[in-house]
């Protein structure tokens, strides 16, 4: 007991010295936001930067109206629905593949390296290889379709590398014991395997959305005749660029710190429901 | 509930790595269980073939072609490999450039050299966050939620983020205003921004996300049963590290490291908003010549900095190969 | 609704088109040559769809334009690369290109346009000598480099001719001249000349457009000034001119003389309002928008003379039939005066003048193109007041801009080797 009590000090000192790191780093990756978020709210007049011209909200409500140059709302429903395909198809094909490389299979190396080279290639190039390959199959590009084939490509080696440090010494036991008892693959996947890879499949599914909502160099020649959010704001920076830019950010800002803590929330139900 | 625990991390305690051969035996005997592999494979193989491999063969191949004013023409000319290599007087002793290399092999190896050292000072900073995160933090709702919180800023737009840098680190940017206002300095300082200290913060501040998240993944999956019948057994804090922590981090951190790499080699924005385009990367020479349409020089300025970026993580994956480690 | 039916209906048309089998490369697409017309492309809702930067791309503008004409104009604004290479590689994705004559050196020889005939154009007559001849009026001197007039005329096919003819590669829209822009208040004296730049009581202060072929200009106007040397042409350098500009640049970049490189046009407004530079290469416009925010910024009128840039509505090879007729019925929109008006607002000129001065009430007119001050408080376009009362137009009226252009935007022929050694620089 009494080699207990400095031993829970020496602790409690540690925690609280990580979570005064941990303070110090959000402020540090959250740096430019905080100078978004102020000019927000600049007044009418002003702009993106420093000096401050008045106070308003006039930039926010901007925000409801349209754009002068292309179409901010209609983009961001474009990047959002883009980003939740992405989303999707990256933790599909992430959780398969790395799946499969439990195993050891034939061509496994090229796999792998092939699977990577989409890290690799140059944003640009890839979207001007894309484009002339459907110019000469006669297709239309669209944001749905050749834009959502490069976006999967881009996301999938970090869904997959996520995944793999999931898989990642995992123990077979368990799934070997559900076996046992008799317990088909589907059901072995689904009642053993599953739940221990869920937080691996999500971040392998948000790297997929962020990746893809924010991409920008490969969607050029492949969104086709709509643009994406990324898109949009490049193409308003050939314009002055006003304030309703910040408030956009800071109004996502906002909206993705609800959404955690709504899944907070509902997290909380569930987990007391199972109990 | 303590039975399941031992079962997974038996042989973990004392820090001893599976032996490997005993791994793959494991692996060969179990080829029969699970799904089928062709059926896992063969939908991202076919994506990735039609969407990845195709067109990066016509990368490859565009790098042969000629570049002349009525546009590209179909050729197989090494003129443009020829130009990334040599440069004028190269083996020439009396010329001011013997033995100077070209300015883009100069270029990609800057940039080398530069992710090298923003990806340490993301190992650095990030680590410990992801230590935290793993250790120290509980419920697993509650990892989840810091975790996130740290993704956050990578919902707002880069574009829209890299427009904010200027009112933050700027001359009457906040930072500065904070230093007038507190009387640490008299005027404003101007080494924030548009300078390689300020271009070396934003890389880090942008990327030491994307590592942390396979460190904090590695980490997470230390029993912590083990960590506490360590110390019961008298391991001091540095022993259980480089025992027990360490060795099983290693992978998270080989795959952190392999998505630093990959895309500060590719950066080409950051130095044109942070740095004022005061440097050149081997993506921004990528993107010149794209934007000039000279395509086949941009292809071969792109194959060689794949084949960098190839020679990275082959390095990488010789300290750790993370498949290995399945 | 129609939108969507159109867009089917065209997907189904290019998939016929395949079967002709395109070459389909950037170059290839030259190869590909006549236009042979395919019916099935031609349907009466189809909309035709334009791209440009946000200069000319402005929901107002296609709005106005689809009201004006009855059938859809669907917009989409890019940043410069994105319609660099969507123009090139993507003819097939837009009927009109709001372009600019300085692409013309790669865009006319690969033939992704297609030539326009003059006679459909129902205000050729009022196209201003700008771009027919290169001089405005008949004492303007011609600018160096890729002056319009020497991109505009082709031949029934698009091969560039000589003189006049009746086809052209694309009809001149929106045009500006762009200077330095300073705030007085820091630089304490009037800058009048392109040497400015490179003057050491602004060292640490100064900005410089990043885009090598018109940076490389901007600079080389600032060391002509300095009487370091005499370009032959500064809209096409030779090897050796392009390497004493950049040795001398890299000198002065390695003593820290600039502060920064600016990439767009909302760049260089935060550069200069932020205060981080008082001396920069800047687009008139952005001038205006430093001002609107309440920083003092002047756009200098350099002795040397402005470099000219200019816009142009071109036609994709590939529209035809219904769309083609639709495609030009919007050309001839802009140039009908309504537009004009809309873009002098922001700053920028208009091809048809005539035109342009039925549309803008006087004292709009006599602020954005005479130079005189300002009668009252003028709106931008979108009707928010932008320009004080009395305040005065920097860089004198329309003429005197125009009379006195020093070079054009250009692709110089040394281009490759220009940003081989702009790379050096940077890195330097």
């Amino acid at each position: 007991m009494a080699r207990r009590t400095p031993e829970r000090w020496r602790k409690l000192r540690v925690k609280t010295g990580f979570s005064i790191y941990y303070v110090i780093f959000l402020l540090f990756i959250y740096g430019p936001m905080f100078a978004m978020f102020v000019l927000s709210f600049q007044g009418q007049r002003g702009g993106t930067s420093f000096p401050m011209r008045g106070f308003s909200l006039y930039w926010w409500n901007k925000l409801l109206e349209p754009s002068t140059v292309g179409d901010m709302q209609g983009a961001m429903g474009r990047s959002i629905i883009l980003a939740l395909m992405v989303m999707v198809l990256t933790a599909l094909f992430s959780t398969m593949l790395a799946m499969a490389f439990r195993k050891s299979f034939l061509f496994s190396n090229v796999l792998f390296y092939t699977i990577l080279t989409g890290l690799m290639v140059p944003g640009v190039l890839l979207s001007l290889g894309m484009a002339i390959l459907l110019r000469q199959l006669g297709l239309a590009p669209a944001w749905y379709t050749s834009g959502l084939a490069v976006h999967v490509i881009w996301a999938l080696p970090f869904g997959y590398l996520v995944m793999m440090a999931v898989f990642n010494r995992f123990d077979s036991r368990l799934e070997e014991a559900a076996r046992d008892m008799g317990a088909d693959e589907w059901t072995v996947f689904k009642e053993v395997t599953f739940p221990l890879i869920t937080p691996g499949v999500v971040a392998a599914g948000l790297f997929g959305f962020t990746l893809s909502y924010d991409e920008f160099a490969r969607t050029t020649l492949l969104a086709g005749a709509q643009n994406t959010l990324p898109l949009d704001i490049n193409a308003s920076m050939t314009q002055r660029i006003r304030p309703t830019l910040f408030a956009l950010g800071t109004a996502s800002t906002l909206f993705s710190l609800l959404m955690i803590s709504i899944f907070l929330g509902i997290y909380t139900i569930l987990y007391r429901r199972s109990r | 509930m303590s039975k399941v625990s031992e079962l997974y991390h038996t042989g973990l305690i004392g820090g001893q790595p599976a032996p490997d051969d005993l791994a793959i035996q494991a692996k060969i005997s179990h080829t029969e269980e699970g799904f089928a592999t062709v059926w896992l494979i063969t939908p991202a193989a076919i994506w990735l073939i039609l969407f990845l491999v195709v067109p990066l063969v016509s990368i490859v191949i565009f790098s042969f072609w000629e570049n002349s004013p009525q546009g590209l023409s179909p050729a197989f000319s090494l003129e443009f490999y020829g130009e990334y290599f040599y440069t004028k007087g190269f083996f020439d002793p009396d010329a001011d450039r013997f033995l100077l290399p070209s300015v883009f092999i100069r270029t990609l190896g800057s940039t080398v050299y530069f992710t090298l050292v923003t990806m340490l000072l993301c190992l650095i900073v990030g680590y410990p966050i992801a230590y935290f995160l793993a250790m120290q933090v509980q419920a697993f709702k509650w990892q989840l939620a810091l975790f996130l919180l740290c993704m956050v800023p990578f919902w707002t737009s880069y574009l829209i983020r890299a427009v904010a840098w200027l009112p933050m680190l700027g001359r009457r940017g906040l930072i500065n205003q904070a230093l007038l206002g507190l009387g640490i300095v008299d005027e404003p300082v101007s080494f924030l921004f548009y300078s390689e200290f300020g271009y070396t913060m934003a890389l880090v501040q942008i990327y030491v996300v994307l590592g942390i998240g396979p460190m904090f993944f590695s980490l997470a999956k230390i029993d912590k049963d083990i960590l506490e019948a360590a110390t019961d057994m008298g391991a001091t804090p540095f022993q259980i590290f480089r025992e027990i922590i360490g060795p099983m981090s290693l992978p998270g951190v080989a795959i952190g490291m392999i998505f630093i790499f990959v895309m500060i080699m590719g950066e080409f924005a950051t130095a044109v908003v942070v740095y004022g385009g005061k440097t050149s990367t081997a993506g921004t020479v990528i993107l010149n010549y794209y934007g000039i349409a000279n395509y086949p020089f941009a292809a071969v300025n792109a194959l060689m900095l794949m084949l960098a970026m190839v020679i990275g993580i082959v390095v990488i994956l010789r300290v750790v190969d993370i498949r290995k480690e399945l | 609704m129609t939108a969507k039916n159109g867009n089917k209906k065209s997907t189904g048309a290019l998939l016929k088109i395949s079967r002709r089998k395109f070459m389909g490369t950037a170059a290839g697409i030259a190869a590909a040559g006549g236009i042979t017309g395919f019916p099935n492309i031609v349907q009466a809702a189809d909309p035709i769809r334009s791209i440009g930067l946000g200069v000319s791309i402005i929901n107002e503008i296609q709005g106005k334009a689809a009201k004006d004409l009855g059938f859809p104009v669907r917009g989409q604004a890019l940043g410069y690369g994105a319609l660099f290479g969507k123009t090139l590689n993507q003819n097939d994705q837009y009927e009109v290109s709001e372009c600019y004559f300085d692409m013309f050196d790669v865009m006319v020889p690969s033939k992704v346009f297609q030539p326009i005939d003059t006679t459909r154009i129902r205000d050729w007559d009022k196209v201003s000598n700008l771009t027919k001849t290169g001089k405005l009026t008949p004492g303007s001197q011609i600018g160096q480099g890729d002056a319009p007039f020497h991109k505009l005329w082709v031949d029934e096919n698009g091969a560039p001719t000589k003189g006049p003819s009746r086809y052209i590669s694309a009809v001149p829209g929106w045009h500006n001249a762009d200077s330095l822009g300073y705030n007085p208040k820091e630089t304490k004296r009037s800058i009048d000349s392109w040497a400015e730049l490179f003057s050491s009581d602004f060292k640490g202060r100064v900005a410089l457009l990043n885009v090598p072929q018109i940076g490389a200009m901007d600079a080389a106007m600032g060391v002509e000034a300095l009487g370091l040397i005499k370009f032959g042409d500064k809209g096409d350098m030779t090897r050796k001119e392009i390497d004493v500009l950049v040795d001398f640049l890299t000198k002065k970049k390695k003593e820290g003389h600039f502060r920064a490189f600016w990439e767009t046009f909302g760049q260089s407004v935060n550069l200069m309002v932020s205060g981080e530079v008082v001396l920069q290469s800047m687009w008139s416009p952005a001038v205006t928008a430093v001002n609107a925010e309440g920083v003092p910024c002047i756009y200098a009128s350099p002795k040397e003379g402005m470099r000219g840039w200019h816009g142009a509505l071109a036609i994709s090879a590939k529209a035809s039939g219904k769309q083609l007729d639709q495609a030009y019925e919007y050309v001839n929109w802009w140039l009908d005066g309504w537009a004009g008006a809309f873009v002098a607002r922001q700053g920028y000129y208009m091809s048809t003048t005539a035109n342009t001065k039925k549309s803008l009430p006087a004292d709009e007119w006599d602020f954005w193109y005479e130079g005189k001050p300002a009668a009252k408080e003028l709106p931008d376009p979108f009707g928010t007041p932008l320009v004080a009362k009395g305040a005065v137009r920097d860089g004198g009226s329309y003429e005197q801009r125009f009379k006195n252009i020093a070079v054009w935007n250009s692709i110089m022929s040394e281009n490759d080797y220009l940003v081989k050694r702009w790379t050096e620089f940077l890195t330097a």
